[in-house]
């Protein structure tokens, strides 16, 4: 693995706007950054990538039924009472889910290390999926980029599958708050693929969703059968429209039994059970009024992009990000920190789709918490 | 020598996010019919269907039928579409059905409507060449009958959808359940708004 200077593609911002990709820099700072690559070797990614990632997926799945089944997990998740049935039924339905990304801390020599699990409203899918496919085929086409190179990155092609496959209901809603591009362009790449996979796929922003009768409707009053949420779960079950979840005739994406693996108290329990896993990081739930030493990270039970994360090195620097997400427990992790490539230190954000890894995307930031601001940079495989 | 397997997507191509494709697409929105079954009994269903899926579809259509069936205040003008003795209240839908109304539920039927009863559901589900079972085109829901018409299954909406029991076509947009009944809105995003000045995105 190694990180190789290349020059940028002329026009690509222009290229970028004309595809929806709004926010490929954000607030005058690059997001989308084209002036690096990485570079990794097929062992790299087949043994250190794709294999931990499927492993770490079915020890996720694996803890669903033991939290159903225990008041007290439940609890230390944070998991509303009222939705514990919710969640249960869901998971024994098998309602079907979409896909999720863990974040893993790796530098070319295994074994990678599990920062955390997003699988319930994962980003960055866009510029995964699409734009650094279509930035490798460019390069290669005009020599910047070695013949031969590839990719891991099958994100479209398995994504197009999943809703071509799975039970879905159709039409298919897709919603997200009004005023973020990025969730916007996020739900409009996947309402795309649903589209090219036979879906009839429909936008509605998460603010206008209505309720009658219980049934969740959209702005017609027609009731919605299938509706995917760029939305957070927890926030969901504490708002106004909480009770509908319950009486709704919905098919949610992600599904009710996601809330469970997409919280950060996953991590202690994936410990409790798996202690010693080459790809996991020692984790424990916090206990009230504990403080936490050098060589530790704090993270809330509910946090995205790095918000509300404190951590202390090992020689004692304090490093936190502030953020909305203060108001639940947290759990602490080892520190283990990212790589460092030239200023930069690097995370890599490894997807799955249904049960199978389907590829990775790659983010850069100037310090070791990696952030929504955090820059995106493409990869490569070559032998 | 051996084929390479690409680790990539063969192909990755946008049809709605490029305005050009979109205008494309726009002569191939033909909506294809589809193959589906209406039924009056989970037995009937189970010729066809998978029995557990059949009790499901019947149950979704049972709680949908209080969200979804035309509302009366009057008995009489109820009858006067669906036939005498045929209306009934959510609370005599719900013993009938032998199910506890949600709480939110029995409250907004609190106030005393009428509704026709429920004659028959649509199984959310279609048949395929192989008698088996594709994903869910269309929702599965209640079917009623009107006084004049007693043969057809009708949904909520009064789209008939089949004449007598057994397997139908329909278009699935025609058929989308409508709730009935006033829209509350705003419920969901409340807490986005309250943590935005911080954050670019809710996903992660």
């Amino acid at each position: 693995m190694k990180k190789v200077a290349c020059d940028e593609r002329p026009g690509w911002r222009s290229y970028a706007e004309s595809v929806g990709f709004e926010f490929h820099t954000f607030d005058g700072e690059v997001y989308w950054d084209e002036t690096a690559y990485y570079q990794f070797n097929l062992r790299q990614i087949e043994q250190d990538l794709e294999e931990p990632t499927e492993e770490l997926h079915q020890m996720a799945l694996g803890l669903v039924d033991d939290i159903i089944r225990d008041e007290e997990k439940l609890q230390q998740l944070a998991i509303p009472e009222k939705f514990w049935d919710f969640v249960a039924e869901s998971w024994r339905a098998k309602a079907p889910s979409l896909y999720g990304r863990l974040d893993l801390v790796y530098d070319g020599n295994g074994p990678a290390k599990l920062l955390e699990l997003n699988y319930d409203t994962p980003t960055s899918l866009f510029e995964t999926g699409f734009f650094q496919w279509v930035w490798l085929e460019d390069q290669i086409m005009r020599g910047k980029v070695p013949q031969g190179a590839d990719q891991f990155n099958s994100l479209q092609d398995q994504l197009e599958a999943a809703f071509a496959e799975l039970p879905l209901a159709n039409p298919l809603y897709f919603a997200s708050v009004a005023n973020s591009i990025e969730d916007k362009g996020t739900v409009m790449y996947l309402m795309d693929i649903a589209k090219q996979a036979g879906l009839d796929s429909r936008f509605i922003e998460l603010e206008q969703l209505g309720e009658a009768s219980g049934q969740l409707v959209d702005l017609d009053g027609y009731a919605i059968g299938g509706l995917f949420k760029l939305y957070p779960w927890e926030f969901m079950v504490q708002e106004d429209f909480a009770s509908v979840i319950l009486s709704s005739q919905t098919q949610w994406l992600e599904p009710g039994w996601k809330m469970l693996l997409s919280n950060k108290g996953i991590l202690p329990l994936l410990w409790q059970k798996h202690q010693g896993h080459p790809n996991l990081l020692e984790s424990h739930f916090e206990q009230p009024g504990q403080s936490f030493g050098a060589g530790w990270v704090r993270k809330p039970l509910f946090s995205r992009e790095g918000a509300n994360v404190e951590l202390v090195t090992p020689s004692g620097e304090k490093i936190s990000e502030p953020g909305p997400y203060a108001d639940s427990a947290f759990i602490r992790q080892k520190f283990q920190p990212l790589p460092k490539f030239g200023d930069s230190y690097t995370m890599i954000g490894s997807w799955v789709v249904g049960n199978s890894a389907a590829g990775i995307g790659i983010r850069e930031d100037n310090s070791l918490i990696t952030k929504d601001s955090s820059r995106f940079l493409p990869h490569i495989i070559l032998d | 020598m051996k084929q390479k397997v690409l680790k990539r997507s063969k192909k990755a191509a946008l049809v709605l996010m490029v305005p050009t494709a979109t205008f494309l697409m726009a002569g191939c929105g033909q909506e294809e019919a589809v193959q589906t079954a209406a039924f009056e009994t989970v037995d009937q269903c189970a010729a066809y269907f998978n029995p557990e899926q059949c009790r499901a579809d019947l149950n979704q259509a049972l709680t949908m039928h209080t969200q979804v069936a035309p509302k009366y205040t009057d008995k009489a003008a109820c009858e006067t579409d669906f036939g005498v003795g045929q209306c009934e209240t959510p609370a005599q839908a719900a013993a009938a059905a032998g199910t506890e109304q949600p709480a939110q539920q029995a409250q907004a039927s609190s106030g005393g409507f009428f509704m026709p009863m429920m004659m028959g559901f649509l199984a959310g589900q279609m048949l395929n060449r192989s008698g088996g079972q594709l994903k869910q085109p269309v929702q599965a829901q209640p079917l009623y009958k009107s006084r004049d018409d007693r043969s057809t299954f009708r949904t909520a909406t009064n789209t008939p959808v089949a004449r007598g029991v057994g397997p139908t076509y329909i278009k699935p947009s025609s058929v989308q359940p409508k709730a009935a009944g006033t829209v509350n809105r705003g419920g969901f995003g409340a807490q986005a708004a309250k943590r935005s000045s911080s954050t670019k995105s809710f996903g992660g």
